[in-house]
């Protein structure tokens, strides 16, 4: 490393995160030279972090509360594994500032924004004051301490419905409901309250205008380490379902120079207020034109890679490279920085999309990415892993990179097709059928493009001449264990094998 | 394991895999799975038959939220309770109006895939006949 190093190496740091995002933080440390303490909880160790990371700390059981949400076990897991410094990853303690702020107290680093920085904008009330006194653009809401659910549906009918109700602490769509009419709001205000408890600690909700047609446009924000904020342009998650992002791309079709000018400033602008350190996520609605600002998302984010394969920048490393002291983005700077072709990201989550997206558990089989040129593949779990039940469904993240967005679209299209997972089910094939919708083709879905298009699960397919016959062929060679007898020219009805659609 | 097999005078291929008794195949883009008739019953009798007032928990969680007492009366498509699973909430409904026959599971039990949870006696009544009550939750 070099000599000159300003202020604080670090030479091993802590992941305060499992899955995915851990084997994303370990890559970025070991490019950097820095050894890695994986903080994991027990059933966590069948892994692929788990076996990437440089030592291994196991910080409790299984639910989130005892372990990955638990700040005292993950700060004395850090110390007791060497490290100088935690990255939070996301979701979990990412934007918890007493964690933040926990860490310090400790002597350490905090890959991330300032406690007092996550306080101003993580809690979406203060974000909300902030952006006040700044005169940018909000939807209507409600934000106050008054937390009784009476009150609540009061609030929700004076705003006139559909109204969402949100966790005040939160992100990921937990804890969020739209409410359509005053008959619903005691049911799903409560359902929001316990979500937001269970996943944040805290019961807090707000309540604000459902825009309806909008579209879902975040700003890639960055603070350096001298406090110069820049943006690093948009990324589009217009594809949710129940307010889960599925399909993110960089950077969105929708935006005009214009309003990507005037959005980039209005996310540099409450960022910089916050004194913003490292990645963080300006979010807003946009509808006919009009953009709302909705909250800020202080940590790395889900979909970071499509700005990373759009700008060619790490921002992992740059989180890391900002913690330590050191300049980040130093080949470019904010004026040359531009994006460059069109990059889209599909969540696999291990559920049944032929049964309503039911969450799919079990030992992992078989698991084959292929790849390729702009190709890129972010993953937890490997074959003889287990997908257990205490945790986010999401399994991997694919990523493409090409030029144009519909070349983007048909790489995915494909990728998909060739992506190959046994043991669990997977969304692939609503992932394909939402990217071969015209509606995702032209760009112009909102935020109620599933709930619009695919409000049914799938229906299962028939099975084709070549699957048929592919089974047939299979089942003769592995399937028929010693109990199984298959004469592979008798009719398939007879065989005691039927084909399910991935069914249970 | 890649077993190539004849298909219209060509040679295919597909990627196939037994996990413990379910097959599962990839060909051509698509996965599927076969599933042996032992492996189907076992499955079969997890999940709840359609509108038999029998409610099965769909995944393994925890049960979060309990609507009703024993007894009580319930509308089809009423919210019976309320189960989390990967940190999502899913609402169990019943399916035929009528009353809660049996509750198999208390608040914060940890549930397996399958496992009843509740069983709705559905009423004699025409559904006509039926008084809409105003929601007690």
């Amino acid at each position: 490393m070099a000599e000159h190093l300003k202020s604080k190496s670090i030479t091993r740091l802590a992941i305060a995160n499992r899955g995915e995002v851990a084997v994303r933080i370990i890559r970025a440390c070991e490019e950097l030279g820095i050894e890695t303490v994986l903080l994991h909880s027990e059933p966590d160790t069948g892994t692929r972090a788990y076996r990437m990371a440089t030592k291994k700390i196991c910080i409790g059981p299984a639910p989130t509360s005892e372990s990955y949400l638990n700040i005292q076990a993950n700060i004395q897991g850090a110390i007791a594994g060497g490290a100088q410094a935690v990255h939070p990853g996301f979701g979990f303690l990412s934007e918890n500032a007493d964690f933040a702020e926990a860490c310090e107290k400790a002597g350490l680093i905090f890959v991330g924004p300032s406690a007092k920085s996550i306080r101003i904008l993580g809690d979406k009330v203060s974000c909300k004051e902030l952006a006040k006194r700044l005169g940018l653009p909000l939807v209507p809401g409600y934000e106050g301490e008054n937390q009784e659910v009476d009150h609540l549906s009061q609030v929700a009918e004076k705003i006139g419905f559909p109204v969402i109700v949100k966790a005040a602490a939160g992100g990921g769509g937990r804890g969020m409901k739209v409410l359509n009419s005053r008959a619903e709001c005691r049911e799903l205000i409560e359902s929001a309250q316990r979500e937001s408890l269970s996943a944040f600690g805290s019961s807090k909700v707000f309540i604000e205008k459902y825009l309806n047609r909008a579209k879902h446009i975040e700003f890639q924000v960055f603070g350096d380490a001298t406090g110069r904020v820049i943006h690093l342009y948009d990324r589009e998650c217009s594809v949710q379902r129940r307010h889960q992002k599925i399909i993110e791309e960089a950077t969105s079709p929708s935006l005009t120079p214009e309003l990507r000018r005037k959005m980039g400033e209005v996310a540099v602008q409450i960022a910089q207020a916050a004194q913003y350190k490292g990645a963080g996520t300006v979010e807003f609605l946009l509808q006919d034109d009009e953009f709302y600002l909705l909250e800020v998302n202080t940590r790395l984010q889900v979909e970071h890679p499509v700005t990373e394969e759009v700008l060619g920048v790490d921002l992992v490393k740059a989180q890391i490279m900002t913690a330590m002291g050191e300049p980040v983005f130093t080949d470019v700077n904010s004026l040359t920085l531009s994006p460059r072709g069109h990059s889209i990201e599909c969540r696999l989550y291990a559920e049944n999309p032929y049964l309503g997206g039911v969450p799919s558990t079990g030992l992992l089989g078989l698991v084959e990415f292929p790849e390729g040129p702009g190709r890129r593949f972010e993953y937890g779990f490997e074959e003889g892993d287990t997908i257990t039940s205490y945790y986010d469904p999401m399994i991997s993240k694919v990523i493409v990179w090409d030029e144009t967005r519909l070349r983007a679209i048909q790489k995915m299209i494909r990728v998909l097709k060739d992506t190959v997972i046994f043991g669990v089910h997977t969304n692939i094939p609503y992932l394909i059928e939402i990217l071969s919708h015209p509606e995702f083709i032209s760009g112009t879905m909102t935020t109620r493009f599933i709930e619009k298009n695919f409000s049914n699960p799938l229906s299962a397919p028939d099975l084709s001449a070549l699957e048929k016959a592919a089974g047939l062929a299979a089942l003769a060679k592995i399937g028929g264990s010693a109990s199984v007898s298959v004469n592979s020219s008798a009719a398939t009805e007879k065989s005691p094998w039927q084909a399910a659609w991935r069914g249970i | 394991m890649k077993i190539q097999f004849p298909f219209e005078h060509l040679t295919a291929e597909v990627q196939a895999q037994n996990i413990k008794g379910t097959l599962w195949l990839h060909v051509n883009g698509r996965t599927f799975v076969y599933e042996s008739e032992a492996q189907k019953k076992r499955q079969r009798s997890k999940s709840g038959g359609a509108s038999t007032g029998l409610i099965n928990s769909p995944m393994p969680g925890k049960i979060t939220k309990i609507f009703k007492k024993l007894g009580d009366e319930v509308k089809a498509g009423e919210a019976i309770l309320v189960m989390e699973a990967m940190k999502m909430e899913y609402t169990l409904k019943a399916d035929v109006a009528g009353s809660l026959k049996s509750l198999d599971c208390q608040l914060g039990d940890q549930v397996a895939l399958g496992k009843k949870l509740a069983q709705v006696q559905p009423s004699t009544v025409e559904k006509s006949a039926e008084k809409p009550v105003e929601k007690p939750v």
